[in-house]
């Protein structure tokens, strides 16, 4: 499997994933699944900027993502998949991405939504989607850097 | 008082830090201020940022100075520098260079510029 992380994470690529996670796991390829980055070159490189040498980056659509990602997994490059919400992930998982577990790494308080730790706040959607993707058996387990304690969501949502 | 101002964006408690270190080198300032990413999205980071600089920083020229290009500070800077809020953004920043923000008399923003990033640079280096 070489998609060594499925990310859950307003700030995209940030310090977390290019220190915490790529310095852990070593990943080559980011892949952000986002429709409007996808079109929206001056976020796009400012989403680039501080990337490390030897790892890229690229924006995808999720219409695109479901057509190539396959792809992506029989290459065997070692790569990240990070997008912005948790519906979106879902969407991915449920549309044949071989997910296990998802990981959350930053839903930020906003009106609506119920905090559950200190960087994840969660909507009603949100809870239900992790309730129902537990049953599908996909984890969904906050963890912000690597070397901190996992937490699975399910145990902190509603449901 | 020069005619400039800026807000350190930093992550953890680096920003506060910072400019508590430069009030023990330079004394207290009143043109440069701090703000963490922590427990902030971007969107709310970029806000706050604004709130700052319109509340303290009103009439003068603004800077921001974050400790990485790149990561969710140097993003929400790169935004602000993008609509047009801030003059420049400095990234990497150090002590020395921060000394220079603050001290630099007023002269030309190119020579501004280059003259606080190259103080930055020359402070950094290892003995053997």
């Amino acid at each position: 499997m070489s998609v060594l992380l499925f990310r859950v994470d307003e700030r995209l690529i940030h310090g977390q994933v290019v220190v915490g996670w790529a310095r852990r796991l070593r990943p080559r390829r980011i892949i952000v699944v986002d429709d409007d980055l996808a079109g929206d070159s001056l976020e796009r490189s400012i989403y680039r900027t501080g990337l490390p040498e030897g790892l890229r980056a690229d924006f995808w659509s999720e219409r695109d993502a479901i057509s190539l990602l396959p792809e992506v997994l029989d290459s065997g490059e070692p790569t990240f998949v990070l997008t912005a919400d948790l519906p979106t992930m879902a969407r991915l998982a449920r549309r044949g991405m071989p997910i296990e577990e998802i990981n959350v790494g930053g839903l930020h308080r906003a009106e609506g939504r119920r905090r559950v730790l200190p960087y994840v706040s969660l909507d009603e959607g949100d809870e239900r989607l992790i309730a129902e993707l537990e049953e599908e058996g996909i984890r969904v387990v906050a963890r912000d850097v690597p070397t901190a304690a996992p937490i699975r969501l399910s145990e902190r949502a509603r449901g | 008082m020069t005619g400039r101002c800026g807000v350190v964006v930093a992550h953890g408690r680096l920003a506060e830090g910072m400019l508590s270190a430069l009030t023990r080198v330079a004394g207290e300032q009143d043109n440069l201020w701090a703000i963490s990413n922590q427990g902030r999205g971007g969107e709310e980071l970029e806000a706050e940022i604004t709130q700052i600089l319109d509340e303290r920083g009103a009439g003068r020229q603004a800077y921001l100075l974050s400790d990485m290009d790149g990561g969710s500070c140097g993003q929400a800077c790169r935004r602000l520098l993008a609509s047009g809020r801030v003059k420049a953004v400095f990234f990497g920043i150090n002590l020395p260079l921060l000394v220079e923000f603050v001290f630099l008399p007023d002269e030309s923003f190119e020579r501004f510029v280059t003259t606080v990033v190259d103080k930055g640079r020359k402070a950094l280096g290892a003995h053997e």
